[in-house]
């Protein structure tokens, strides 16, 4: 059933898969000591930027679209804490908390993530 | 004839959404209804291929989700059965079934990552790429092995 190109390609896949990755590692810097700001995103246009930093209580945020999202945001994280969404990915994924940290809800056209770095804070929320 | 192909493929499609998958990643599937498509590959040809997933892509989401989530299932489909097509017909002597299953499997992944970054505009999509992969060499071997048991059992009773 195998023949030898299958297992070339699958080493070759695995290859990518280690560059894909090491790529991955260097988008996410992780690092927590410069700006930490979360944007929230809907239908791929910027609908609230939150400096994590500055947070001082816990405060929920609704996304609604063709399901409803709920995003809470502490002081350092976010999350989706709760979604009709079918699949529940947004909410599995959990606290994001370093730069490059993303969780997207699909069938809301739903995404959180934290960005780091100054420059990337373009646009104002409202 | 394919007609039966693509329903088959809709259903593969549909009842595979229903099994929980423990992943926390968007995209992560089993991917059946690809068996599908190799066999078309293998019985009918490309143009039949990209026929049948066209098809399957489109019924299903109009039965369950809405142009969205056609865009995104069907570049993914037909990235996937290009790849495929392609691989089968010039180096099919090089590769067999499992190789083109899987190298299917990571061109459906490419596809769809490519067009989530495109349709929600952003481009930190790309960091569930490794996830995709390793999920996709693992679902393509799957794909593949099944793809050949039923291949055979169709030739026994020559379809």
């Amino acid at each position: 059933m195998f023949k030898k190109g299958d297992l070339i390609l699958i080493a070759a896949i695995v290859v990518i898969i280690a560059a894909a990755f090491l790529i991955t590692e260097t988008l996410k810097s992780g690092d927590s000591s410069v700006n930490k700001t979360a944007e929230i995103s809907q239908s791929s246009k910027i609908i609230k930027t939150i400096d994590l930093k500055k947070v001082t209580k816990a405060e929920d945020i609704v996304i609604a679209g063709k399901y409803r999202n709920v995003v809470r945001v502490e002081q350092g994280r976010i999350r989706f804490i709760e979604s009709n969404c079918p699949d529940q990915i947004c909410v599995k994924t959990g606290w994001l908390l370093s730069s490059g940290d993303i969780a997207v809800c699909l069938p809301n056209q739903a995404t959180i993530k934290i960005v780091g770095k100054a420059d990337n804070i373009d646009v104002v929320s409202y | 004839m394919l007609a039966v192909f693509v329903s088959l493929a809709m259903i593969l499609s549909v009842v595979e959404n229903l099994i929980p998958i423990p992943i926390a990643v968007p995209g992560v599937k089993l991917g059946l209804a690809n068996i599908i498509t190799v066999l078309v590959i293998l019985k009918f040809g490309p143009k039949e291929a990209f026929v049948v997933v066209f098809l399957r892509c489109l019924l299903v989401s109009m039965l369950f989700g809405g142009p969205i989530i056609f865009l995104f299932s069907v570049t993914g489909g037909l990235l996937s059965t290009l790849v495929m097509v392609l691989l089968y017909k010039y180096f099919g002597k090089v590769f067999s079934i499992l190789g083109i299953s899987v190298a299917g499997s990571i061109a459906h992944n490419i596809g769809q990552i490519t067009i989530a970054c495109i349709i929600l505009n952003e481009f930190l999509i790309v960091t569930y790429l490794p996830v995709l992969l390793v999920t996709g060499i693992i679902t393509g071997v799957f794909v593949g092995i099944l793809s050949g048991f039923v291949n055979d059992a169709l030739k026994k009773i020559k379809i």
